[in-house]
């Protein structure tokens, strides 16, 4: 109980509307908690399939690789590889979802054609062809990954940080504001029937001198008749 | 070797010399028991193995600079570089022209490394490990590509040799979109234009020409076929005309035009042809399961087979030294395919099925 609190009727209504205040922002962080985990939900379902297609795209472009290595030489793939100097182009805008901007990313020149690859078509191989494509398809399924991922990460960071305020409001600082509540509701209580007790005493004490004047005087005039 | 084609001028073949020499070479090369051992191993067994074959050489010049499978790579491409130097060195006249003229492959090989290590800035030692120095360019030539500042010093460089005009006439492409296709294609086609250029018609050539010719012909068909599967599976909006290579019987320009719209009337136009029986079941196989990869290496294969039927009908020519040289580079990319295939964990029978043997 914070007792450094000054119990005046003042604090009193101030806290109360401090209380209201937050039950109504414990009641919206817990529907933005509920929302985001359903957002996050949805894009962990997403995640997991994205993830597991993306190990299934790597082992399938590292199994063609291998096989371009092994049939073609390491020293023809290389020289494929550096016939083209072009990198995809990656631009990243933002979206929103309940307040959470998380990344969107488009990417350009990823896929290429036959003769946007760079090395000439009659002195190469289709192993090479096959290794490139499942290497282009693995980098799309990367930059999707990181999309999804990014965003997973970003929920989940305002999720804990919902779940905080919401807990801190819950079990912090509502507890704390009610108890201060309390607090002066029972000072404000013992004042006033400390009030009533002293105005009782003060009563008594005035009835009891003017029950003494009365007293006196009427002995007066008894000893004047006399 | 000099940078100027042609071997000795003017002198008589000497097919039966060049012949017998390459019998030799031939009955030392690895077969199928080799072969089955070999995929059993892991890498490093592979490489102590090599160094007690007649690899042994290069494994030990090369050990200090490379190590695991790119030792056993380099290994193979500095073997494969002497044994071809070795035929040059043998043959003479219209012998030594022919195997030149095939053998040219590797100068092509090495003017776009020279390309692609300058345009991706890789060094000129980068460049300079990669060459595989089986050609008729010679070692100054290639110091001189590998330290070439830029691609149009490469191409400058390239004046004296039969690349310049192709090249030149490429340049302006490169230039226009800062991509190497056009240079890469140009070497290619000159590659394959210089290979039966000025050979008499087949009705005039003697025995060994024709059979060389019939050889070419065969090697410009199966590029044509390969390159044909490749753009029709791509789907790019490329000019086949601009990847077909004359000299072959298989399909003219317009032909290829056509067909590479349409794969099903391509496999039909390869199996009607005199090819058709050599790869009906690749075919079958192709249309069933659209594995390109698998059908090129049937094509090598069958290659393979046709050079060593030509060799067998007429065992003093070119074409036996042809059939050794298909025969070697088979056995290089058998060896390399297996030590790259165990490197990456691949089962035997899975490296087995990739290899090429007859």
């Amino acid at each position: 109980m914070a007792t450094d609190v000054k119990p005046t009727r003042k604090n009193l209504m101030a806290i109360e509307d401090r209380i209201e205040l937050s039950e109504r922002g414990h009641d919206t962080l817990e529907k933005k908690r509920d929302g985001l985990i359903m957002e996050f939900m949805d894009i962990l379902d997403q995640a997991q399939d994205v993830r597991s297609e993306l190990e299934d795209t790597y082992d399938r472009a590292q199994q063609r690789l291998d096989m371009a290595r092994a049939m073609d030489g390491d020293v023809a793939v290389r020289g494929a590889a550096a016939a083209l100097k072009e990198h995809p182009e990656i631009t990243t805008q933002s979206k929103n979802i309940m307040g959470v901007v998380v990344p969107q990313i488009e990417s350009t020149r990823v896929r290429k054609s036959l003769d946007q690859r760079g090395y000439g078509v009659l002195g190469t191989s289709s192993r090479i062809d096959a290794a490139a494509e499942a290497y282009e398809e693995l980098l799309e399924q990367i930059i999707l990954a990181a999309e999804v991922e990014t965003a997973m990460k970003e929920l989940l960071d305002e999720i804990e940080t919902t779940k905080r305020r919401v807990n801190a409001l819950e079990f912090k600082l509502l507890p704390e504001l009610h108890s201060n509540k309390e607090y002066i509701e029972q000072k404000l209580e013992e004042q006033e029937r400390e009030e009533i007790f002293r105005m009782k005493k003060i009563k008594d004490k005035k009835e009891a001198q003017e029950r003494a004047e009365r007293e006196a005087a009427e002995a007066e005039s008894v000893s004047a008749d006399d | 070797m000099s940078a100027q084609y042609g071997g000795p001028a003017g002198e008589a073949s000497n097919y039966e010399y060049v012949t017998a020499r390459v019998s030799a070479r031939r009955a030392s090369l690895f077969d199928e028991d080799d072969y089955r051992k070999l995929v059993r191993m892991g890498t490093g067994e592979i490489a102590r193995f090599m160094e007690e074959t007649e690899y042994g050489r290069e494994m030990n010049a090369l050990g200090a600079r490379y190590s695991g499978v790119d030792l056993i790579e380099y290994a193979l491409n500095r073997n494969l570089a002497k044994h071809f130097n070795d035929l040059l060195r043998w043959a003479t006249g219209e012998a030594y022209d022919y195997i030149a003229r095939y053998l040219r492959k590797f100068d092509a090989w090495n003017v776009k490394t020279a390309l692609r290590g300058i345009y991706s800035e890789a060094g000129a030692d980068a460049i300079r490990s990669d060459y595989i120095r089986a050609g008729e360019f010679d070692d100054d030539l290639l110091e001189q590509l590998a330290v070439a500042d830029s691609v149009e010093a490469a191409i400058e460089t390239l004046e004296q040799t039969i690349f310049a005009d192709a090249l030149r006439e490429a340049y302006d492409d490169y230039e226009e979109t800062n991509l190497l296709v056009p240079l890469e294609n140009a070497v290619d086609r000159v590659f394959f234009e210089d290979i039966d250029e000025g050979l008499p018609s087949r009705v005039q050539a003697d025995r060994a020409t024709e059979l060389y010719i019939e050889f070419i012909t065969a090697e410009i068909d199966f590029s044509n076929v390969r390159n044909a599967l490749r753009l029709a599976r791509s789907g790019a909006d490329m000019d086949p005309a601009a990847y077909f290579i004359d000299g072959g019987r298989l399909f003219d320009a317009e032909e290829l035009r056509q067909l590479v719209g349409n794969r099903d009337q391509l496999v039909e136009h390869i199996r009607e042809s005199i090819y058709g029986d050599d790869l009906a079941e690749a075919l079958t196989e192709l249309e069933e399961s659209d594995d390109i990869v698998r059908f090129e290496n049937v094509l090598d294969a069958a290659l393979l087979a046709f050079a060593d039927r030509l060799a067998n009908r007429y065992p003093p020519s070119v074409c036996s030294v042809l059939s050794y040289i298909l025969a070697k580079e088979r056995e290089v990319d058998n060896i390399r395919a297996i030590a790259r295939g165990r490197e990456a964990d691949l089962a035997p029978e899975e490296i087995e099925t990739e290899l090429v043997m007859l």
